[in-house]
C-alpha cells in the first residue's frame, strides 16, 4: 500500500517536473533538441532510409506547426476554403514541407550546426542556426511561437534570407488565381504521388 | 564583345528608365486584384531604397492565430517578360541537366575534395575587388577593410587564394557585396525579373550589376579570350561539383519550379540589399 502510494507520488513528481522543464525551455533549446534528434537520425548508419524518414517526420511533426504554416501560406484563400478543404490542404502541405526540409537536411549529413543567437519578443522568437560546411556557412533561421503549454513551435523557416512560407505563398497564390483552389489541391496531390514513385 | 556590352547597357538603362516610371504607378494599378492582396514589393521601392511593403492583407487574421500575420511580408515579383523568361528557364534547365551536371559529375569523380575547395577559394579570392569596391560604395568601410585584409592574407599566406586562411585562422568571414546590391542600396529597384541564359535568375538591375561585377573580377584581367572563358567555365563546373544538388532539390518539390525559384531569388536579393 505504502509502496504503491510512493510510486504514484514519484510518478506525479516526475510528470510535474517534466511539464515544468518543457515550459521553461528556451526557443533555442527547443530547436536544438529537434535538430539534434534529426542529426542523430541522419548519422545513424544502421537505419534504412524508410525508417529514417519516418522517424524524421515524427521529430518534425513535434516541432513544426503545419496548421499555422498552412494559414500563413494560403493567406486570403485560407478563409475562403471550407473546413474540409483546409484540412486537406494542411495534410498535403505538411507532406511537401517535410519533403523539402528533409531533402535539404539530408544533403548536409556531416556538417556541424552552430547557434549564434535568438531574438525573443513576447510569445514569438527567431532562433538563428548556422550550418557550417567546408565552402560556406548556410544560415537557417526558425521562426517560433509559444503555445499555451509553453512549448515553442516553428511557423516559418528562413534559409539564406528566403522565407519558405512567403515563397510558397506567392507561388501558391498565383496557382490559385489561375486554376482555383481545387486546381492547387490537384497539383499538390500529383506532386506527392510523383515524389512517392521516385526513388529519393 | 565590348560593343555587345555597351549595347546591353544602353538597352538596360532605357528599359530601367521606363520601369522606374512604371514603378511609381504600379501600386495604384495592381494593388487591388480580386483578393486585394497583391502588393508589389518590387514596384514599391521608395527613394531611400526601402521597400514599403504595404500593410499585409488583414484577411490573414484569424481567430486562432491573430498575431501570426504582423511580420508577414508580401512578395510579388514583377515579371512582365514571363513567357520569354520561362523559355530561358527551360533552356537553362536542359543545359544544367544534360551538359553541366554530367560534366560536373565526371569532374567530381577525378578531383579530390580539398582541391575543389581550393579552386573555389581561388576564384572567390579573385572576386575580392567586387566585394571591396561595393562595400566601399555603400559606405560599409569596415566590411571593405575586412575584404581588403582577407584578400591580402589569402593571396599571401593562403597561397594565391587557394586557402581561406583569413577565415580559418583569423576569423574574418566573407561579406558578400556586389554591384546589384549597391544599386539597390541607392534606391534602384530590381526592375523586371529576368532569366539570363547560362547565368540564371536575375533582374534588370542585377543583370547590369553582373556585367559591372565581371569587370571587377581579376579573372578578367589575368586571362583573355579562350583562357578567360576556360577559367569561367572551370569556376562554374567546380561550383556545381561542390554543390549538393540544391537545384534538383528545389525543383523536385516545387509545384511550379519557375515560380518557386523566381520568388526565392527575389527574396534572396531583397534580403541581400537590406543587409
Amino acid at each position: 500500500m505504502l509502496k504503491q502510494l510512493f510510486i504514484i507520488l514519484a510518478a506525479s513528481i516526475m510528470l510535474a517536473t517534466a511539464a515544468i522543464s518543457s515550459a521553461e525551455m528556451s526557443p533555442t533549446d527547443s530547436i536544438r533538441g529537434s535538430v539534434d534528434s534529426i542529426l542523430t537520425l541522419l548519422q545513424d548508419k544502421g537505419l534504412d532510409q524508410t525508417t529514417r524518414r519516418k522517424e524524421m517526420r515524427k521529430v518534425i511533426n513535434e516541432r513544426f506547426d503545419f496548421r499555422a504554416m498552412s494559414q500563413r501560406t494560403l493567406a486570403t484563400n485560407w478563409k475562403k476554403a471550407s473546413g474540409e478543404q483546409q484540412q486537406e490542404f494542411v495534410e498535403l502541405f505538411s507532406h511537401l514541407i517535410e519533403n523539402t526540409y528533409i531533402g535539404r537536411v539530408e544533403a548536409y549529413t556531416d556538417e556541424k550546426v552552430d547557434y549564434p543567437g535568438e531574438k525573443v519578443k513576447g510569445d514569438k522568437a527567431v532562433v538563428e542556426t548556422l550550418i557550417l560546411t567546408a565552402s560556406a556557412n548556410i544560415p537557417i533561421d526558425y521562426k517560433v511561437y509559444r503555445k499555451k503549454n509553453g512549448e515553442w513551435w516553428v511557423y516559418d523557416v528562413i534559409i539564406e534570407g528566403i522565407s519558405l512560407i512567403s515563397n510558397y505563398r506567392s507561388s501558391y497564390q498565383e496557382i490559385v488565381s489561375k486554376e482555383g483552389f481545387d486546381g492547387l489541391i490537384a497539383k499538390m496531390r500529383d506532386k506527392i504521388k510523383e515524389l512517392q514513385n521516385q526513388p529519393a | 564583345m565590348k560593343k555587345l556590352f555597351i549595347l546591353f547597357m544602353v538597352l538596360a538603362l532605357a528599359v530601367s528608365g521606363v520601369s522606374g516610371d512604371a514603378t511609381t504607378r504600379a501600386p495604384a494599378s495592381t494593388a487591388a486584384d480580386e483578393n486585394g492582396s497583391t502588393v508589389l514589393i518590387l514596384a514599391a521601392t521608395d527613394d531611400n531604397g526601402h521597400d514599403e511593403t504595404t500593410a499585409t492583407p488583414d484577411d490573414l487574421e484569424n481567430e486562432e492565430l491573430p498575431w501570426l500575420d504582423d511580420d508577414d511580408e508580401e512578395l510579388n515579383v514583377w515579371d512582365p517578360l514571363e513567357p520569354i523568361n520561362r523559355g530561358t528557364f527551360w533552356f537553362n534547365d536542359k543545359l544544367y541537366f544534360y551538359l553541366l551536371k554530367p560534366v560536373a559529375r565526371g569532374y567530381r569523380w577525378i578531383m579530390p575534395d580539398p582541391l575543389m575547395l581550393g579552386i573555389s577559394n581561388f576564384f572567390s579570392n579573385l572576386a575580392s575587388p567586387v566585394r571591396i569596391i561595393n562595400a566601399g560604395l555603400q559606405g560599409k568601410f569596415a566590411d571593405a577593410g575586412n575584404e581588403l585584409t582577407r584578400f591580402g592574407v589569402n593571396t599571401t599566406i593562403g597561397i594565391g587564394g587557394l586557402f581561406d586562411t583569413a577565415k580559418d585562422h583569423f576569423n574574418l568571414t566573407k561579406k558578400e557585396e556586389d554591384t546589384g546590391q549597391t544599386l539597390g542600396y541607392y534606391g534602384i529597384g530590381p526592375g523586371p525579373y529576368l532569366v539570363l541564359p547560362f547565368f540564371g535568375p536575375s533582374s534588370f538591375r542585377d543583370g547590369i550589376g553582373l556585367l559591372a561585377d565581371s569587370r571587377m573580377v581579376l579573372t578578367y584581367y589575368l586571362w583573355e579570350n579562350r583562357d578567360y572563358w576556360t577559367a569561367i567555365v572551370l569556376e562554374k563546373v567546380n561550383q556545381v561539383a561542390l554543390d549538393r544538388d540544391t537545384y534538383e532539390g528545389v525543383k523536385k518539390d516545387a509545384l511550379d519550379p519557375y515560380l518557386f525559384i523566381r520568388d526565392a531569388w527575389a527574396q534572396y536579393r531583397q534580403n541581400k540589399v537590406e543587409n
